[in-house]
């Protein structure tokens, strides 16, 4: 396990108490899971990804992440529309482990740039980790 | 939670950076930072170590020990070994249950002969004192004497096509300790059994070495005093590590016998009766599975047994899991409910090929993208290569009951055929 000195943080992102990633601004976001979160469910195994289109409400369930210790759902950090997914995982999801922050997991257009607002920065995530 | 035991590898473990984690009572490596599935397909291709000295073990010792063994062991002791049904003998060993009177499992369990009046039995983490005091219930008035070795046995396990090769370098006379080595055979003794001059590590450590294992591949595990482990464990990662041995987690541990349909006590057996399962060459059964060949701890009631529940292996078409656990379970296609789910892991090494399913272990091309597998307990009996669905009420996996899951295993090799 990694001691929390190791742990990678991006400053630029913001962060989920689901140990996810988002990109900080801009029409659309990409998300993913943080370096602690790799780090915790181990070698990642299968991405479940949802199709492009589909629309989630903040919180809602957009996919899961099969590592070899168990299933992990992936909550929408933000509500919108899924713009894109990153294809590349469905045949080598090890890239979440070897890269958390260089393979995103899908690209979403948010409805409402309000809810950024209330994602974490990188010092209150670590904040969070120190616990 | 309360404080976790530590095993004498435990700072071994931290120092290498191990995701640790609570199991039987212990603090104990998931994986290191080669992660799971790398230890996984080192077990497949070369081989890998595991601590395994939280595991317990029991000494019975006396002229009646074997007596009160036969009673409470579900195996028969008379018929065990081998095609030929003959006798267990010093330097044997033999898989069992220790059955409750009701036929539900206590635990599962390894059987040695040391010599005719001295045993022991390998057991579960944290099982020892249960064990201990079940034997010591059946044995009052024997002639028996019964020591519960819990963290006094120092254990651990070296699985994989390259476990003998790499076994060899830290034995003295590897030929002698080899030779004839069948599968569910041992030859030493260690600390609480006296020591075998014949049977030594290198640097003269008294070693017992059995054929046996828990991931279905081919090796050993490994008894010496338990204040010898930490010098035996680093000896033997010397030994492999320019030959790709990689230390595993339990991670690794639990999906490789998972693979091999290997039962995880308390889990895949456990406070129901001990029927209906694939494990059942662990009971004495008689020739046409009607009667037992002896008189148990726990088989008339397994004989009266109204049980109608089925454990059966199931193996999946991609890695996709379903957590085993509350609000888990089963159906069939068509939505009607079956059981329960009992273990669901990822065999990292396996695949499918046209619908059958190809490991890596003798096709090196063969890139394994693993396959989601374990044990459900169902309602009914369904047989191979039916299709079920495993669900957690929102996601659904179709999965196939299967009869056997991994192919290719190694752990009947013979000697002769491991050492190159």
């Amino acid at each position: 396990m990694k001691e929390l000195s190791e742990v990678i943080f991006v400053e630029k992102l913001k962060y989920t108490e689901d140990h996810e990633w988002v990109t900080g601004s801009g029409a659309t976001l990409k998300v993913g899971i943080s370096d602690y979160a790799q780090d915790q469910l181990g070698d990642i195994v299968f991405v479940e990804l949802p199709e492009v289109g589909a629309t989630f409400a903040k919180g809602d369930q957009f996919g899961t992440l099969e590592s070899v210790k168990a299933v992990s759902e992936l909550y929408l950090p933000v509500g919108g529309e899924i713009v894109a997914v990153n294809d590349a995982l469905g045949d080598a999801p090890e890239l979440i482990n070897q890269d958390p922050y260089g393979n995103w997991i899908v690209e979403i257009k948010p409805s409402d740039s309000s809810e950024l607002e209330q994602l974490l920065t990188v010092d209150a995530y670590r904040q969070l980790l120190r616990g | 939670m309360e404080n976790p035991k530590k095993t004498v590898l435990h700072g071994w473990h931290v120092d290498q950076g191990a995701n640790m984690a609570f199991f039987g009572n212990y603090d104990m490596p998931l994986w290191y930072k080669t992660g799971a599935k790398a230890e996984h397909l080192a077990v497949i291709g070369a081989a890998g170590v595991f601590d395994t000295s939280h595991m317990a073990a029991v000494a019975v010792r006396g002229r009646g020990a074997r007596a009160l063994l036969q009673l409470c062991l579900s195996k028969d002791l008379e018929t065990c070994i081998g095609k030929e049904k003959t006798a267990l003998v010093d330097g044997r060993c033999v898989y069992g249950i220790f059955l409750a009177e009701d036929g539900t499992v206590i635990d599962d369990a390894i059987l040695y002969q040391l010599q005719p009046g001295s045993f022991m039995v390998v057991v579960n983490a944290g099982m020892g004192g249960i064990i201990a005091a079940h034997l010591k219930k059946y044995g009052v008035g024997q002639e028996v004497e019964i020591h519960d070795l819990t963290d006094k046995v120092g254990k651990m396990d070296i699985q994989g096509p390259l476990a003998a090769i790499i076994l060899q370098k830290v034995l003295a006379h590897s030929s002698t300790v080899f030779d004839r080595l069948s599968y569910f055979s041992f030859k030493g003794s260690f600390g609480p059994f006296g020591a075998d001059s014949a049977v030594t590590l290198a640097d003269g450590t008294s070693v017992l070495v059995s054929r046996t294992g828990y991931t279905g591949e081919f090796g050993f595990e490994l008894f010496v005093e338990i204040d010898r482990l930490l010098p035996l464990w680093l000896q033997i990662l010397n030994a492999g590590m320019d030959k790709g041995m990689l230390a595993c987690g339990l991670a690794a541990r639990d999906s490789l016998r998972a693979g091999a349909v290997l039962p995880l006590s308390h889990q895949d057996v456990g406070a129901w009766p001990f029927l209906n399962n694939p494990w059942q060459f662990a009971l004495s059964w008689n020739e046409t599975m009607t009667s037992f060949t002896k008189d148990f701890i726990g088989g008339p009631a397994l004989l009266k047994s109204r049980w109608q529940k089925y454990t059966l292996p199931f193996a999946g078409f991609d890695p996709r899991k379903i957590n085993a656990g509350e609000g888990s379970f089963v159906t069939k296609e068509s939505g009607e409910h079956l059981g329960t789910i009992l273990t669901c892991t990822t065999d990292m090494a396996i695949g499918r090929v046209d619908g059958e399913i190809v490991s890596v272990a003798g096709n090196k091309e063969f890139q394994a993208k693993g396959l989601c597998c374990g044990f459900v307990l169902l309602e009914q009996l369904c047989a191979p290569g039916e299709k079920v669905v495993l669900t957690d009420g929102k996601r659904k996996i179709v999965v196939e009951i299967r009869a056997d899951v991994r192919p290719n295993r190694t752990a009947r090799r013979p000697m002769d055929k491991m050492l190159g």
